[in-house]
């Protein structure tokens, strides 16, 4: 098998025993690796409703078939498994050394079960797991696990991914880290913490053969050379912080847990203003010509690295426009290893409760909007799960409900998923990506915004359009996170199917075509669905807030613009039109016989 | 015009450091009649005074002008700060104080100011139910009290007015020299410099090409504000421009955007970049006609992250 190794490994944390399993090639062939490869695993070994943080729940580690190749933005690992957070599909993407010693551990994948009787970390080097004590470990941050574990085992080339203290007290959205990068969405750090599980160390030298290397090497040298064009010049000269001013000015920026889609403050925080005054330096992932990582100096002299999904939901989303408190809060974030956007949208809805004298526990704390102090000393108890941060810890929907009825209302997440920082009352196509996403509200598993963003549609009024055009970007999507390929590669692509199914047959050595390419995203897609459907998804859950539903937007650009629920129905029938599905969302036999999904 | 020689008995001073915020871009910069709009206000006012001082901010970028550069110690610290250090620097001992924002200069107002201060210490017009203190005259005698108002923190010139012998001019007295008040109009917005540009092509009215043009504002995002090192840059077009005619005059204006954000042809962006109008729509077509006061954000066409 060229591409693949054909096999995973299986950990059984309650037994301490682990076992090689084989993956077959029609599997794989159906299914790729990273995301499709974890949601079809996903699917196969959580048991029907299974609790999220029970032993049960598979926590799924997996490779793909271009990491490793050399390609340029490949180095990437995917986690999957059943959310903490929204009881639906968790699948988070991760980047970097660690996933190319995953595949060079000789599996496609970890699928780990059950619960270790106490904190353990899982060392796996070549064909051997182990389970080893992490008595030290508990309670260190993940980078400093990952340093402790190559000092005790006096190996600097392991690589290893790690938890936080978030993680361990199962706070609903920590994250799984490796190298200060992040599988962040989903909770699925709290997953990895409910098995007593610290870390994860990785020491390999296996190799994959490709079935065509000079094929390989041609297309990656095309590739390396177009990553280094205008199309990435965002990526490589400024980084995603760059979007906070042009969101600001097209009314698109959410602000004070959506009471606005501008920000007052906004070029104190604009990725212009940072680049100026608190740049320190760039850096990239491991096989990555487009090095999109900004590292900023406060001014304690510290390097904070800033994405704009952080900056937004701990900047104006919270009404902070001081960077110092943006740079120190995405800091403590990291260091506990908590999701930004999860944490920032969960204490802009106890800002508002507390002005609003609903949640008079977070008022006392002098949580407020624009309360920088507040917000760091919240994000420290968020993550020990002590005082109010036991309850904002649940994540915004579930600390509503222990709030009460009304609290609800300005709870800003998609079944339970805390909303980014793309306003969907003027990015109406976006509005349906969020509404309809199974990983909730998501811009990384569809990028409807593109769509608003090109001039192509009337992006402050949605249609029965949009439907084609999320689905197609939901299936482009769940195309790239199976190979896997960075997004902020994707328009570098000529024409991205037939190109990248040419890059499949190469790896791979299968005859694969851009129409079974595209049928493989579809199926990745619809398998996503297809494991919420079993967990008990309704059509209720593709929906928006009611906030976005009720108010029109009151300041910028967009002034005036309202999102009916009229609109956003027509929309979301437009897209289960598009897939197939029937009227109320759920997938009929005939489609899931059609894409080899029958269960 | 006045054909008289410049007075070396008075001072002028031009207080230029403001923010700009709402402009987007330096005010004391923007072209006007042809020029920087600080060069057309020294070159008017030297007429009237040989000894002209300009106040700027730490850094502030002024082009070379004969005149007395004084930087004001503390940034955007407000008026107080920019006459008490405008007087400091004059050779004076009267000096008349005007700002880098009021294109429409009426000398002979300037003149009648100047002619009232004899025992006063302040000539401030008083305009519409304000008072105007920087279309106004100052002795040096003033400076210890706008000292002492910098301590305590009052920014505000007209707290001056009641401490010192301040000469009121009304408005009637205003109205005989200037009728409609043109002294006072300053520049705060895009709007503004786009209506000051329309009322001195009325006045001036000499070219008709010129006469229909149009003006609009590029704002730039991302990698164009890095590169050009500039937020905005307002330009003027031929009546009927079209976005390729704002590509074209904007590379010429910034030529370190051609090949990064402008393509090579100087008609088009290049992949990567993409154009969007007064915040609302995104525009493909580049023969889109362009409207007076047009905004015009260039920023990148990947919104991802």
């Amino acid at each position: 098998m060229y591409g693949f190794h054909g096999r995973f490994l299986h950990v059984d944390l309650s037994t301490g025993r682990s076992s090689w399993r084989e993956l077959e090639e029609s599997r794989l062939q159906n299914f790729l690796g990273g995301i499709g490869l974890g949601t079809s695993l996903l699917y196969e070994f959580a048991p029907a409703g299974v609790e999220p943080l029970s032993a049960a729940n598979p926590l799924i580690f997996t490779s793909a078939p271009l990491v490793g190749t050399g390609l340029t933005t490949t180095a990437k690992y995917a986690v999957v498994t059943k959310s903490p957070l929204t009881n639906f599909i968790a699948d988070s993407l991760s980047s970097s050394f660690f996933a190319l010693e995953l595949k060079r551990v000789g599996t496609d994948a970890l699928v780990i079960t059950g619960r270790a009787s106490s904190p353990v970390y899982l060392f796996i080097e070549e064909e051997k797991a182990e389970l080893r004590s992490a008595d030290n470990l508990w309670h260190k941050s993940a980078s400093e696990t990952e340093t402790l574990i190559r000092a005790q085992n006096e190996d600097p080339a392991i690589r290893v991914a790690a938890i936080g203290l978030a993680g361990e007290n199962c706070v609903r959205f920590a994250t799984i880290s490796n190298e200060g990068r992040h599988a962040g969405r989903g909770g699925v750090g709290a997953v990895m913490g409910s098995k007593n599980l610290k870390a994860i160390a990785l020491r390999g030298h296996a190799q994959v053969p490709v079935a065509d290397p000079r094929g390989v090497a041609a297309i990656a040298a095309s590739l390396r050379e177009r990553s280094l064009g205008t199309l990435t010049a965002k990526y490589r000269e400024i980084g995603t912080v760059a979007n906070l001013a042009v969101f600001n000015q097209l009314g698109a920026l959410p602000t004070r847990n959506f009471q606005q889609a501008t920000f007052d403050h906004a070029e104190a925080v604009s990725g212009e203003s940072l680049t100026e005054n608190n740049f320190s330096r760039k850096q990239g992932c491991a096989s990555c010509t487009i090095r999109c990582e900004r590292l900023f100096k406060s001014l304690s002299g510290d390097e904070q690295r800033l994405e704009y999904e952080t900056l937004f939901a701990l900047g104006p989303l919270c009404g902070v426009h001081d960077p110092e408190i943006v740079l120190q809060a995405a800091r403590l974030c990291d260091h506990y290893g908590i999701d930004t956007i999860s944490t920032g949208g969960t204490l802009a809805w106890a800002m508002e409760c507390a002005e609003k004298g609903l949640l008079p526990e977070a008022a006392e704390h002098g949580l407020r909007f624009g309360q920088g102090e507040a917000l760091l000393q919240m994000i420290s108890l968020i993550a020990e799960r002590s005082d109010l941060g036991a309850v904002l810890a649940e994540g915004s929907r579930r600390a509503a409900a222990l709030t009460g009825d009304e609290a609800a209302y300005w709870a800003m997440h998609v079944k339970g998923l805390e909303m980014p920082g793309y306003e969907p009352r003027s990015l109406k196509t976006m509005a349906l990506g969020l509404a309809v996403s199974p990983r909730g509200a998501c811009h990384n598993r569809s990028g409807a915004y593109e769509a608003d963003f090109s001039g192509a549609v009337d992006r402050l009024r949605g249609d029965a359009g949009r439907g084609a055009l999320v689905k197609g970007s939901e299936d482009f999507n769940a195309t790239l996170d199976s190979l896997i390929v960075c997004k902020f590669l994707r328009k570098c692509f000529r024409d991205f199917y037939s190109e990248s199914a040419e890059l499949v047959e190469r790896v791979t050595g299968w005859r694969y075509s851009d129409a079974d390419l595209r049928q493989t995203g579809e199926r990745i897609s619809t398998l996503k669905k297809l494991f919420n459907i079993r967990e008990g998804w309704q059509p209720a859950d593709d929906w928006l807030p009611m906030r976005l539903l009720s108010e029109p937007i009151r300041d910028g650009v967009a002034q005036g613009v309202e999102l009916s629920a009229d609109e956003l129905r027509e929309m979301i029938e437009s897209y289960y039109r598009v897939r197939d599905w029937n009227e109320n969302g759920f997938i009929p036999e005939s489609k899931l016989r059609q894409l080899g999904l029958e269960v | 015009m006045s054909n008289k020689r410049p007075t070396d008995d008075r001072s002028a001073i031009i207080l230029a450091g403001g923010r700009s915020s709402r402009m987007g871009q330096a005010k004391a910069l923007l072209p006007f009649a042809g020029e920087p709009l600080i060069a057309h206000i020294v070159r008017s006012l030297k007429e009237l005074f040989a000894d002209v001082v300009v106040v700027v901010a730490p850094d502030q970028e002024i082009p070379a002008l004969p005149v007395t550069l004084v930087r004001d110690e503390v940034a955007y610290q407000g008026p107080v700060s920019g006459i008490y250090h405008g007087l400091k620097a004059a050779k004076s001992d009267v000096s008349f104080v005007g700002s880098c924002d009021v294109p429409f200069l009426n000398r002979t107002l300037i003149s009648y100011l100047c002619s009232q201060i004899r025992d006063h210490d302040v000539v401030v017009p008083y305009w519409e139910g304000r008072y105007q203190p920087l279309f106004a005259i100052y002795k040096k005698s003033v400076m210890p009290y706008l000292h002492a108002q910098l301590q305590r923190g009052e920014l505000r010139p007209i707290f001056l007015f009641d401490k010192v012998r301040t000469r009121k001019i009304d408005e009637e007295e205003i109205r005989r020299f200037d009728p409609d008040g043109l002294s006072f109009l300053n520049m705060n917005t895009p709007e503004d410099y786009e209506a000051a540009l329309q009322r001195w092509r009325q006045l001036h009215r000499t070219n008709t090409t010129e006469d229909q043009s149009i003006v609009c504002t590029v704002e730039l995002f991302g990698v164009a504000r890095l590169r050009a090192k500039t937020k905005a840059v307002t330009l003027e077009l031929p009546r009927n421009a079209d976005l390729v005619k704002v590509f074209f005059a904007l590379a010429d204006r910034l030529p370190t955007l051609v090949g990064s954000v402008i393509a090579p042809d100087r008609e088009s962006l290049v992949a990567g970049q993409a154009c969007n109008v007064n915040g609302r729509d995104f525009i493909r077509d580049s023969t889109t006609k362009i409207h007076s006061g047009d905004r015009i954000f260039i920023v990148s066409a990947d919104a991802g992250g």
